[in-house]
């Protein structure tokens, strides 16, 4: 919760040093060795039935490579707690994108990720978490932090009996990429709150595609630190916590010393589409 | 019983020491300014026909004994005439002496004339005066007493406009900073850009930075500790300035004439001036007040009460609102029980607030540090060869972790309040300061320092004591789950500790202008500043030891040559150093510091080491002046796993901490053309902070994800800058009224764009490219101070 007014206070800074500068330089980087990534996170949407799932394998490359390496011809599924398999196939040759059809959402339900390529298999467990939903969305005009921004509030109501944790996305209509954020319940347990989402490049008509996920401790820990790194990945400053690795719920049970990254995780979703006014 | 017994065998050893003085006689007063009755900090006072002498100490006091005789007494301090007097020694004498402050001498003597100091033992200390760290050229000519320690050797920061400062390689967190006695937590205004300290109100400063004294502890790396003026006990006079960032003004007079006097300084900027946006609520703004009163009873007692307090205040639209700042304010009494027994009563109480209002969430945060501090301090001038410092003293602890309040009664935020923790740290000291023979001089003391973490709270316990838990098929480190929980009452102890704090230092004269040097300390700190982050934020939050997070105890060793060259023209001092930290604490990745009420589920412990050469060359006289310091060291920090199983912070390698900075050349000089006219600069070249950079990129759920190697293998480009600043005075000879000075400064003069960070993003396109921030280009200032 505290992460984003780290980021309130950096910005601050800069308001601050009125006389600095911001400039996209070329830096020479090491590459280190590919490593597998494995991108699954399961969303069963409220209202669905939330049977067609996506898995995407790809591995790390350099820095400032334009295209992701993808991999194929991986055996990937996912298996309840009765042992039924839920079997992703890579529908497009080399999209690295494997796809299930048929895959059955239970909330409380512990599922576990089999991934087996080149004779490694990886394997993940997670539990499905409920998701309250969204009770209404405000739109102000003068708001942010310097009042001249549109500001748009998604609210729901937490569940006072368990520590809850979420995962909100943001997808503003005019972006290439989404805004993700993490919350706990810690300061809000039981009540009704909201993920806020505001800056200057929102406009009237524009949409805002949001939505509200309920995640797992563990995953919330894992998110937090990676969205810090993909937020403010950096080399220095003074209000930078040191970059490291990312480790998530993926266990390479052949050699548990070449780890992959990326998470396992299945959450149930809220989902909304907003036009702004 | 047990601390009975070791207070019972230093109190035999002061008894047993103190007992030789005999058919002698003692020389003391007091050395003050004989235009305003300042007492000065630091004169020399030396005996030619003995080859021996003593300097006054932070109240202005001095104590010689010698045998019966006549001798010369020469009275020197920088930037005043020296006062040479022959006195019989017949019987014990009793001489206060009046400083001229020698205008003849200023234009030629602008920085210390600080010879090295050969005979002492002291070593790895700075000292500077508040005229020399007004003639440096700083950014927007505001006069930073935290900026102008960065040019000595050993100190360095975390980069522009980071706060805070590291001296040897140690963390900012390990900086006593002492304000006339009382602790102040955070040095800052604004983030970092300048510092809490009114130029004005200040006399003295002197930084250790190895060799401490025993009579200081609490904080492993260094000791920065600045003295207020007292005021002027003669006449009264105004002074201040007016510069871009802010004004400063401070009166000072007496209040009985050569007896009492009272000092009141105000500093504040100007609001909004960061912030140029129109139509808006925001502000900006940091003010700070320096008071003090002094009170000459008798030529035994003197009173002295003090206080300072300072804020940082932002305020952007309605939406968010930050406060924070120090105060502290404090009681002091001097008492002579002899003219060989000096001693000093303080009362000290300091504060440092955090307070956060985000209005937008509905969400208010205060937290932060209160202590009392009561400090009896002796110094015993047993003869010219033996003095002896000895006291105690005791701090009492209450932290404010933080208390969450909802703004309104609309906001979905519930009203918590993380426990109160408290704390007791006593300490008893005895040093002395031995004259061994005419070439060796020794100082050697003895710390007992006590911890107690107290009461009223709950402990939470966990498996095994290990409150941070791993985990080993992911290999990451997870929040222990605790299994139960102990309550203790108030003021219950709830853990305690007890250590010794051995500090030693040696000089040994190889002739009048050489000697070679070697010092000894262990240090220890009970508070921890609990940060994730390179340099102190105004955020930070300080806890205190307990049954899981250990005191950090540093050792360090010190090998010095002074040396003086061509009649005290040049000095010349080279020191090396090696420096250890047991129980630097670390945080398991993702750890979240703030309103977090089990800190145990996310501390590791550590450890740093740094070492390192360091060069201090100073030309002391002449219109052209001042030195050149260089470093060259290093500072790693390892956090290895607990067992073999365990992976450790960083794989448990040993990496370079955020504020190593292998080489470091600081060159300040001045020149005084005439009497009105006089030219500063500073050149800093040091090598770019340590960070990491990306080894690569992955793709999850739409975004892209920097993946990282081994922590701080890369740097930033060189940091290096050139200032430039000149001081006109348009009536040099006016000493009476009315007399203004201009400041003209441009910082990093050639415009160098050095980097505060380099940052990985993602841009709205979707594409991958590298920014670097920069914080200041060339920035001129100018600024005109007064006084009448």
């Amino acid at each position: 919760m505290m992460k984003k007014y780290t980021s309130l206070l950096v910005f601050l800074a800069l308001v601050f040093s009125f006389i600095s500068c911001e400039k996209v330089i070329d830096v020479d980087l090491n590459t280190a060795a590919p490593r597998l990534v494995i991108d699954a996170a399961l969303k069963w949407e409220k209202g669905t039935d939330g049977a067609t799932q996506k898995i995407v394998l790809s591995t790390t490359t350099g820095y400032f490579n334009q295209t992701i390496p993808k991999v194929s011809g991986a055996t990937v599924f996912v298996t309840n707690s009765t042992d039924v398999d839920f079997i992703f196939l890579e529908a497009v040759p080399n999209s690295g994108e494997y796809i299930c059809s048929n895959f059955i959402p239970v909330l409380d339900e512990t599922y576990v990720l089999t991934i087996v390529l080149n004779g490694v298999t990886y394997t993940a467990t997670e539990t499905l978490n409920a998701v309250p939903s969204i009770d209404k969305i405000e739109q102000k005009d003068n708001a942010g932090v310097l009042g001249t921004n549109i500001e748009v509030k998604f609210f729901y109501t937490d569940n006072g009996l368990k520590d809850d944790f979420y995962l909100y996305r943001h997808q503003l209509s005019t972006y290439a990429v989404p805004e993700y954020r993490v919350s706990s319940d810690d300061f809000y347990n039981g009540n009704q709150f909201f993920s806020r989402y505001s800056n200057e490049d929102i406009k009237k008509d524009d949409t805002i595609d949001f939505t509200l996920s309920a995640i797992s401790e563990g995953y919330f820990n894992y998110l937090q630190v990676l969205l810090d790194i993909a937020g403010s990945a950096s080399g220095g400053g003074p209000f930078q916590s040191p970059p490291a690795t990312v480790r998530g719920n993926i266990i390479n049970t052949t050699d548990s010393n070449n780890y992959a990254l990326g998470f396992f995780s299945v959450s149930e979703t809220a989902h909304v589409l907003y036009v702004v006014q | 019983m047990y601390l009975k017994t070791r207070l019972l065998l230093l109190f035999c050893f002061f008894v047993m020491t103190s007992g030789f003085a005999q058919e002698k006689f003692t020389l003391s007063g007091t050395i003050s300014d004989e235009n305003s009755n300042e007492t000065l900090i630091g004169v020399n006072i030396y005996v030619p026909e003995l080859k021996i002498g003593t300097s006054t100490n932070a109240y202005g006091f001095y104590s010689l004994t010698l045998p019966e005789g006549t001798y010369t007494f020469e009275f020197s301090y920088v930037g005043y005439q020296t006062i040479v007097e022959q006195i019989v020694m017949t019987s014990n004498v009793k001489k206060n002496i009046s400083l001229g402050s020698g205008e003849q001498l200023e234009e030629v003597v602008i920085m210390e004339k600080s010879r090295a100091n050969i005979r002492k033992a002291e070593m790895s200390v700075n000292k500077l005066s508040i005229a020399t760290i007004k003639k440096m050229p700083v950014v927007l000519g505001e006069v930073d007493v935290i900026k102008s320690i960065l040019l000595l050797p050993g100190v360095t920061n975390a980069g522009e406009g980071a706060s805070g400062f590291n001296v040897r390689g140690g963390g900012a967190d390990q900086n006593l900073i002492l304000l006339d006695e009382a602790v102040i937590f955070n040095s800052s205004h604004v983030f970092g850009f300048f510092s809490v300290f009114n130029p004005d109100a200040i006399k003295d400063l002197k930084l250790y930075k190895g060799g401490i004294p025993a009579r200081y502890g609490g904080r492993g790396s260094s000791v920065l500790d600045i003295y207020q003026k007292d005021g002027n006990s003669k006449n009264f006079n105004i002074n201040g300035g007016i510069g871009l960032i802010s004004s400063r003004l401070l009166a000072e007079g007496p209040i009985v004439k050569d007896k009492g006097s009272f000092l009141i300084g105000g500093r504040g900027s100007y609001a909004h001036l960061f912030l140029k946006l129109a139509d808006n609520d925001n502000s900006a703004y940091f003010y700070d007040l320096n008071a003090k009163l002094s009170y000459k009873l008798d030529d035994r007692n003197s009173l002295y009460m003090s206080g300072y307090f300072g804020r940082d205040v932002f305020k952007l639209a309605e939406s968010f609102t930050n406060i924070y700042g120090n105060s502290t304010f404090n009681l002091r009494w001097n008492h002579l029980f002899s003219d060989k027994l000096f001693s000093n009563l303080s009362l000290i109480y300091s504060d440092y607030y955090y307070g956060l209002t985000l209005d937008f969430v509905g969400f208010q945060y205060d937290s932060g540090i209160k202590n009392y501090n009561i400090k009896y301090d002796f110094k015993n001038y047993i003869s010219d060869k033996l003095k002896l410092n000895f006291g105690a003293n005791a701090i009492y602890y209450d932290f404010n972790p933080g208390t969450i309040t909802p703004t309104s009664n609309k906001s979905g935020i519930n009203y918590r309040k993380l426990e109160e923790k408290y704390a007791f740290e006593p300490a008893l000291y005895l040093e002395a300061e031995h004259d061994v023979t005419k070439k060796l001089s020794l100082m050697y003391g003895l710390r007992y320092s006590l911890f107690y973490r107290l009461g009223q709270s709950t402990v939470n316990l966990y498996a095994n004591d290990q409150a941070v838990t791993y985990n080993e098929t992911l290999k990451i480190y997870e929040k222990g789950k605790p299994i139960g929980t102990e309550f203790f009452g108030r003021n219950e102890t709830m853990a305690s500790f007890d250590n010794f704090e051995p500090r030693f230092a040696a000089s040994y004269a190889l002739n009048d202008n050489q000697s070679v040097k070697a010092s000894y300390n262990r240090m220890i700190q009970y508070l921890q500043l609990v940060t994730n982050t390179s340099s102190p934020t105004p955020l930070d939050v300080w806890t205190p030891s307990d049954r899981y997070i250990k005191p950090q105890i540093v050792d360090q060793v010190a090998l010095g040559y002074f040396q003086n060259l061509k009649d005290d023209a040049y000095s010349l001092e080279v020191e090396t150093f090696y420096k250890t930290v047991k129980n630097r604490i670390d945080y398991i990745d993702g750890a979240n510091l703030i309103a977090n009420e089990a800190l145990e589920q996310v501390i590791l412990n550590g450890q740093l080491r740094s070492y390192g050469l360091e060069v201090l060359f100073r030309k002391n006289t002449g219109r052209f002046n001042g030195w050149i310091a260089y470093t060259l060291s290093r500072s790693e920090q390892q956090t290895p796993g607990r067992t073999a199983t365990e992976i450790g912070i960083n794989n448990g390698n040993w990496y370079k901490s955020a504020f190593d900075k292998l080489h470091n050349l600081a060159i300040t000089s001045a020149y005084n053309l005439n009497d009105k006219w006089s030219f500063g600069a500073n050149f800093i070249l040091q090598s770019g902070q340590p960070v990491t950079f990306p080894n690569g990129q992955y793709q999850y759920q739409g975004i892209t994800i920097p993946s990282y190697g081994l922590r701080n293998e890369e740097r930033l480009p060189v940091f290096h800058h050139l200032d430039l600043s000149a001081t006109y005075t348009p009536k040099p000879n006016k000493k009476k009224g009315w007399q203004g000075e201009w400041v003209f400064s441009v910082y990093n003069i050639y415009n160098r764009q050095n980097a505060a960070s380099i940052n990985f993003r993602q841009n709205t396109t979707g594409a991958n490219e590298a920014v670097r921030f920069s914080i200041f280009g060339a920035v001129p200032a100018v600024s005109y101070n007064f006084k009448f």
